[in-house]
């Protein structure tokens, strides 16, 4: 098991590259595919993006100076592919505002989604935040991550980041409170 | 009614939805996925080395020699067209040397204007690119 100073090192080397970018992904896929899936719901979709996100690190690997957390750069990676992708589905008008095809209609009929019709509609109700907001939300939500990890991740102060969680829980709570 | 704060939304939310994780993967997803991505990562170019992408950007700037190499042949072609017509005139013999000064005058002014001599234009049009 290799530290992030070792990894670093690795990776920029060329002969222990590859070896260090599997060991790498074999390390930060699972983190890395939650953090998609829980952006983008759909499981295959979340398999696309997060190949690209270590196809994009691997032709990127010159430019990781080392400097920032091998984590945080392909958390940041990831980030951008899903947010990326959610900005495509909606200019190729996919998110359908149909209520039969809503997100947690589509949700509950999916098979790899074990949730009931809350856990459904909170998903709904994430996916209708603007990105940002949507993005702080899943991270600190989830998992739980300190918000000056977030800032150095999302390079925004932590003031801003707090208020936008804030919003998005607010937001999130009034969607519930209006289907009790 | 009563203004809850953030903290209040939140333990609201946590109580109504929890925070389970409601998603889950095809069987045998995450035992296999290293072996894809290495196949892609394997399939797709070796990364490019930093030193290498300033080679890149000196390619991409090609083409403003091409436009140089052009304008100078252009204004060259003019020039010889402009003297060639006058010449057949009366007095060519004087126009001749006139046109010929002018010529000069133009060229320098125009290898002066973009910053090129005569070295740099020859290595241009006998460049490979």
């Amino acid at each position: 098991m290799y530290s992030d100073e070792e990894l670093s090192s690795l990776l920029k080397n060329p002969d222990t590259q590859r070896k260090a970018f599997e060991y790498m992904v074999g390390q930060y896929n699972e983190q890395l595919y939650w953090m998609v899936r829980r952006m983008v719901l759909n499981h295959d979709d979340a398999n696309d993006v997060l190949q690209n996100t270590f196809l994009k690190a691997w032709n990127g690997i010159a430019s990781f100076q080392g400097n920032a957390k091998v984590s945080t750069w392909l958390s940041r990676i990831a980030i951008n592919e899903s947010v990326d992708f959610l900005r495509r589905q909606k200019n190729h008008g996919v998110v359908s505002t149909d209520d039969d095809m809503s997100i947690a209609n589509t949700l509950m009929a999916d098979s790899y989604f074990d949730g009931d019709e809350t856990q459904a509609l909170l998903q709904e109700a994430i996916a209708k935040l603007p990105d940002v907001q949507r993005t702080v939300f899943q991270l600190r939500y989830y998992d739980e991550m300190k918000y000056s990890e977030m800032s150095r991740l999302l390079d925004t102060s932590e003031g801003s980041l707090k208020a936008s969680y804030h919003i998005a829980v607010k937001k999130i709570s009034e969607f519930f409170k209006s289907h009790d | 009614m009563k203004r809850q704060s953030g903290m209040e939304e939140e333990k609201y939310l946590i109580e109504r939805v929890g925070k389970e994780n409601p998603f889950r993967v095809p069987e045998g997803y995450f035992d296999t996925l290293t072996a894809q991505v290495m196949a892609r990562v394997d399939a797709s170019p070796q990364p490019v080395p930093s030193v290498e992408k300033k080679k890149a950007k000196l390619v991409r700037l090609r083409p403003i020699h091409y436009a140089v190499a052009a304008s100078v042949c252009a204004l060259f072609i003019s020039v010889a067209a402009y003297v060639s017509f006058n010449s057949s005139s009366v007095d060519s013999a004087v126009q001749q040397t006139v046109a010929q000064q002018e010529t000069y005058d133009s060229f320098d002014a125009a290898a002066d204007y973009m910053m090129v001599d005569n070295e740099a234009i020859y290595a241009c049009l006998s460049s490979d690119y």
